[in-house]
Order: structure tokens, then sequence, then C-alpha cells
């Protein structure tokens, strides 16, 4: 930790920008002789790396630093900033093989080109039904003794937790490992190569026939597993207009303490350090202030749009879209546009 | 057309006190048996745990169990013992409690036995016609659709029913059928280095470590600051309109049916 005291209010301005501009100005890394290639596998939910990929990706770093090799990553069906992420080399995979759940059309290519280039490591995002999945029905395929639930990694060797979660278990990394979100942090000070050493667009074979994902009710569901929430504050009412936003977009509701004692929402909807913490995907907030204690409630969401009419107020700082303007309009008019586009108007 | 389903039920352990228990995952796996007929169950391990009433309580006439050492690996007599009896479907829990719980025990049968593998199933829907119509649990509570072919093996996630209650008299009344198995003892496993799970900070946001140390430090002890874009007084039309590109652009929404295909994307 550097001992060095700055004024963080400088600092965050400073940082901000230096985020706008991201890794472009990061020294490129090239690894023009590897003494052997670590495989990473993402899942690509979304065509876009996850922030476990992310993660896997910087334990695949660290097992390829450890031993001279280059990080190649086996990218099926999508696309994002692999040279930013870590990647040395790539493997793009697409075709229409790859739409839709096809874990044993994945598991047959990554063995495919396990067999091309023989890489020391092969590593997955221990996702229960993606990359878990895929990495365990490669290891069983070929008789390989993965190492699930990777937590941390150590030169060569890794740990990995078992026993219900009551025991580590520290050996030297096998071939196919399954890690765990936060095992290693993810690549940020440098760029690599990310040069195309292959494209494949294998047939699949599938067993399996993906039905889609099944709507769900999002009432149903409870806050601390929402993926997109959209909370109202104290200012909201009437309220009815808050629920039509939520529902046109399949969000689930959350409200602000205040929301919730004035009786507008049900005390299992509050969201914050009293209420319930809260990580979706995305967080959209009408008319909340942002005291300290709802922001505890969501300081692991991904994004935060707020719509407030103070500019000053702390849920606008906190967010990555705000808007200064009346909620209640705004959320009517939402509500509206959301009904219009999914009825195809 | 009664179908012949197993379900796979290991030890289990309490995190806290070490006693033996029924395992929290396989007891859904047996309590998912039990609504499409009466189960073969199987355990591999030792004939005398007293958890195995606690299964039989659920209902069971009885549990095959293969005696094997505990600290052997027990798939290999899964395997010889399935192959001779193959059944429609197989049932198993994510993972384990005791042991090594890599959550691999239901691949290598699969794999061996040549069944197709659904993990993380929170429902069976039908079964019909050689084949079974799931639902699979997704992280946020999300489930998809899966309609996969018999004989198929199964695992079934945390999101599934929760198990009734094990009652003591029919514990009492369930056999336990005892099959001697060979285990090979697990080699590579002496290699290993055992220590009590440690735990490990957890970092804050997702984002976080992406950032600049600066920026890492700030985010420890101040609120996150987003990414920042701004509107301000716009009409309430420009500003739902802002919001929705917002939402489609970062994948929280799924652009309406016309525009939904992959690669349309510049
Ligand atoms: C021990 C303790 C625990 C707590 N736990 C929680 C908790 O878990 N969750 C929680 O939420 N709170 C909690 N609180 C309460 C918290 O401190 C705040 O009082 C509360 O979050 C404020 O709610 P609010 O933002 O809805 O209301 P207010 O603070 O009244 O803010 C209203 C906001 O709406 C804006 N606004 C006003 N009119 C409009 C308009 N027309 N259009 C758009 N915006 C408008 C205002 O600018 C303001 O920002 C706790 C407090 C304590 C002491
Ligand atoms: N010894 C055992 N006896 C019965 N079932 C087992 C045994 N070991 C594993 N299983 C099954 O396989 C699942 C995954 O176990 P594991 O691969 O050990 O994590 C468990 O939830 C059980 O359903």
């Amino acid at each position: 930790m550097s001992p060095v005291r700055r004024d963080p209010r400088t600092e965050r301005k400073r940082s901000r920008s230096w985020t706008a501009e991201p890794a472009a100005e990061a020294p490129l890394k090239t690894i023009d002789d590897p003494a052997c290639l670590v495989f990473a596998v993402p899942d690509l939910t979304d065509d876009k790396l996850s922030s476990h990929d992310r993660d896997m990706l910087g334990a695949a770093r660290l097992l390829a630093d450890a031993q001279s090799g280059a990080v190649v990553v086996v990218a099926i069906a999508g696309e994002d900033d692999f040279a930013a992420a870590g990647a040395d080399r790539l493997i793009e995979v697409g075709g229409d093989a790859f739409t839709g759940y096809c874990p044993e059309a994945r598991a047959t290519v990554v063995i495919a080109a396990m067999a091309q280039f023989s890489p020391r490591h092969v590593l997955f995002p221990d996702t229960p039904t993606e990359g878990g999945h895929v990495g365990r029905l490669v290891a069983a395929r070929l008789g390989e003794r993965a190492a699930g639930n990777v937590q941390h990694i150590d030169g060569t060797a890794i740990e990995r937790r078992g026993a219900g979660g009551s025991l580590d278990y520290v050996m030297a990394a096998p071939r196919v490992l399954l890690v765990a979100p936060e095992a290693a942090a993810p690549v940020s000070s440098a760029r690599f190569e990310a040069r195309v050493i292959a494209e494949t667009s294998a047939e699949g074979d599938h067993r399996l026939i993906d039905g889609g994902l099944q709507p769900i009710d999002p009432h149903a569901v409870p806050l601390a597993e929402a993926d997109f929430i959209v909370a109202g504050g104290s200012v909201v009412s009437p309220w009815d207009a808050c629920p039509g936003a939520a529902a046109a977009g399949g969000a689930t509701e959350g409200a602000s303490r205040v929301a919730c004692d004035g009786g507008a929402m049900a005390r299992d909807r509050q969201v914050g350090a009293s209420g319930t913490l809260v990580d979706p995907r995305c967080y959209l907030a009408f008319g909340i202030s942002g005291a300290a204690q709802h922001l505890q409630g969501i300081q692991r969401c991904q994004r935060v749009v707020a719509v407030n009419t103070d500019r000053h107020a702390a849920m606008v700082k906190r967010a990555d879209l705000a808007v200064i303007a009346d909620a209640q309009d705004v959320m009517a008019a939402l509500a509206d546009l959301m009904e219009d586009m999914r009825r195809g108007d | 057309m009664a179908i012949d389903v197993a379900v796979l039920l290991s030890a289990g352990r309490h995190p806290v006190s070490g006693r033996g228990r029924r395992a929290p995952g396989d007891h859904r796996a047996l309590e998912m048996a039990l609504g499409l007929s009466l189960p073969r169950a199987i355990h591999a391990g030792d004939p005398s745990a007293p958890m195995l009433g606690d299964y039989l309580g659920m209902g069971l006439d009885g549990v095959t169990v293969l005696d094997v050492p505990s600290d052997a690996d027990p798939v290999p007599a899964f395997i010889s013992y399935l192959e001779a009896a193959p059944p429609d479907l197989l049932l198993a829990g994510c993972r384990a409690e005791n042991g090594e719980d890599s959550a691999m025990v239901p691949y290598i049968i699969a794999e061996a036995l040549g069944f197709a593998m659904v993990p993380a199933v929170a429902e069976i829907v039908s079964i019909d016609d050689g084949s079974a119509r799931l639902l699979q649990a997704l992280p946020r509570g999300q489930r998809r659709a899966i309609t996969a072919p018999l004989p198929l093996v199964a695992t079934v996630d945390r999101a599934a029913p929760p198990p009734r209650q094990s009652a003591f008299a029919k514990a009492r009344r369930g056999r336990i059928d005892i099959i001697d198995a060979v285990a090979p003892t697990d080699i590579d496993r002496a290699a290993w280095q055992v220590r009590p799970a440690r735990q490990r900070p957890r970092r804050l946001g997702t984002q976080v470590s992406r950032l600049s140390a600066a920026e890492r430090l700030s985010a420890l002890t101040d609120v996150p600051a987003g990414t920042g874009r701004q509107l301000v007084e716009p009409t309430p039309g420009e500003a739902a309109q802002a919001i929705y590109d917002y939402l489609i652009e970062q994948r929280i929404l799924t652009p309406p049916a016309k525009a939904k295909t992959k690669d349309q994307s510049p």
C-alpha cells in the first residue's frame, strides 16, 4: 500500500478522466516464444466479459506469468477487449452451433482446441450452469481431475475450497481449473496482444434443447436476487407510475426507508443498511437522496441511474447516468415509452 | 409409464458441530425424486452411518449402500452398480458437503454411462416420450427451460423446493441393503495440503480493482462515484428516452424483437 496521502476529491476527478480513456495508455506486453499455453474460456454471457470472467483471466495471467507462458482466450460466441483483459492469443469460435445454451458444443470445441495446442492449463469461471458445467464436462470426457472452486493462486500452486466450505486444499495446479469469483484480480496494468491464432465455427453436438429463459414474475424475485431494480423515494406519490415503469421493464421494485415508513411500499422492499443489500446489474432510483444507509445497500450495484431534482444529491454523484428532472413526470414517460416499445410501435 | 429414478445421497457434515447429517443439496434431490416415483436411493460409504436414517425417514423403503471406505473414491463403485441396472433418470446434489466436493461425481458417472447431463435443476416440469422438460436455476431468480433426452443425469439446485421433514418411525422401518464394493484409495489426495478454510477479504465493488490504487482507496473510504453522465432539465420525454437508451446499451433491457439479432452491433 502506498503511504502517500492525497486529497481523495482531486484524486477522484483525475482518475475519472483516466478511466474515460481506458487502457489505451497502458503499456503493451508481448510474449513471442511462450514456454507453455494457458487457456482461459470465459462465459461471455450477453456476449461480454463478466466480472467473474475477468477474475478468471486474472488467474490465467498469474499461472502463465509464473511459467513464462502465454494466455490464450478461447472466445466462444462473443467479443470484447480481450487485449485489455490479459489475452496474448485468441481462438475465435463462432457459428450457429453456439447460439443459445450449448454446453456440450462448447465442451467439444474446447477439447478440439486442447488437442491442437496442448495447453498446460485450461481455466473456466466456476459458474454452475456455464463455465463450471462446461469445464466439468471437459474434465469428465478427458478423464482429468478438475480442481473446482479455486480460491487463490500462488505461483503454480492453487488453493481450492472443499468439505462444505470448511477446508482449503493446496495442490499443484492441475490441467482443468474452475475458478471462483475474486480468486485473482482482473488485469489492469497492461495491454496484451490478443493475436488471433485460430478461428473455428465448429458444428455443435446438442442433446439438450434450449427452451429459453422463462418469463418470471419480478415480484416473486427476492430483492437480494433481483437483476434490475426500479426504486422510489419518499417524494414519489402517487406510486402507480413506479410499478408501471418497473413492470414494463421487467424490473423488481424497491424503495427507500422513508417510502416504506410512509406505507407506500412493503417493508421487504426496503433497500439499504437496515433493509436489503442488493446487487442488481442496474439500479434505477427515482427521487432518492442517497443517504449513507441507503447507499450501503447498493454498494455492489454495477450501474446506477438517478432521477432527482437536486443535482447535488449523493445519489446523483453515485450515478452512471443522472437525470435532473421531476421523478414523477419521468417515471410516467418512461413507463409509457417502455410499453410502446414492447408493443412494437 | 413408470420411470426408473435413482438418486445419489452423500453424507453431510454440519459446518459447525461437524456432526454427520443428510447433505443439504442431496435431500433436495431426494425430495425431487420422491415427487416422481419411489426412487432407488444409493449411498457409497459407511452402511452404519446414523444419517442414513434421515434420508429413510423422508419416505424411502430402503437405501442401497455401496460399502466403501469413507476416504476412498466412490465413483468406480457407482459406475459398476449403475451399469448393471441403469436408471432412466439419475438425480444428485450439486456438490457434496464432505471431502473433496468437487461436484465431479455426477459428471464422471454421466460420461461413463453415456447419459446427457443437466446441471442446477430447480424443477422437473414433465417426463414423457423419452425426454424430460426441466427448469434450470440461473442467478437472480431466473429460470431456463431445457428439454433433455432420457437417460439423463441431473443435479438439483438449492433453488429446488425444500425437502420434507424426516419421520423417525419411517426411518426405523427402512431397509439398508449393503453391497460390497471395491474402491481404489485416492492416491492424488495424499499430495494435497489441507487446512481450515481461510476467509479472504472480499472486494468492494465489481469494478473497483480495475481502477487505480488511489481510486481503490477512495472506493473503500468514500461513496463510490458513478461514471457520471448527466442530463440537466430535459423534458420528461427526453429523459425517458435517455434512460431507455442507456438500459438497452447496457443490455439491461433487450431491444424489441425486430432488432434482436446478434450481429447488428457495428
Ligand atoms: C440507523 C438508520 C438506518 C437506516 N437505514 C436505512 C435503509 O436501510 N434504507 C434507507 O433507504 N434509509 C435508511 N435510513 C434512512 C436514511 O438516512 C434516509 O433518511 C432515507 O434513505 C431517505 O429517503 P429518501 O431519499 O426517500 O428521502 P429524502 O431524504 O426525503 O430525499 C428525497 C429526495 O428526493 C428528491 N426530490 C424531491 N422532489 C423531487 C421530485 N419532484 N423529483 C425528483 N426528485 C425529487 C430530493 O432532492 C431528495 O434528494 C436509515 C437511517 C438510520 C438512522
Ligand atoms: N459417497 C457418495 N454417496 C452418494 N452420493 C454421492 C457420494 N459422493 C457424491 N455423491 C453425489 O454426487 C454429488 C456431488 O458430489 P461431489 O462430486 O463429491 O461434490 C453429491 O451431491 C451426491 O449427490
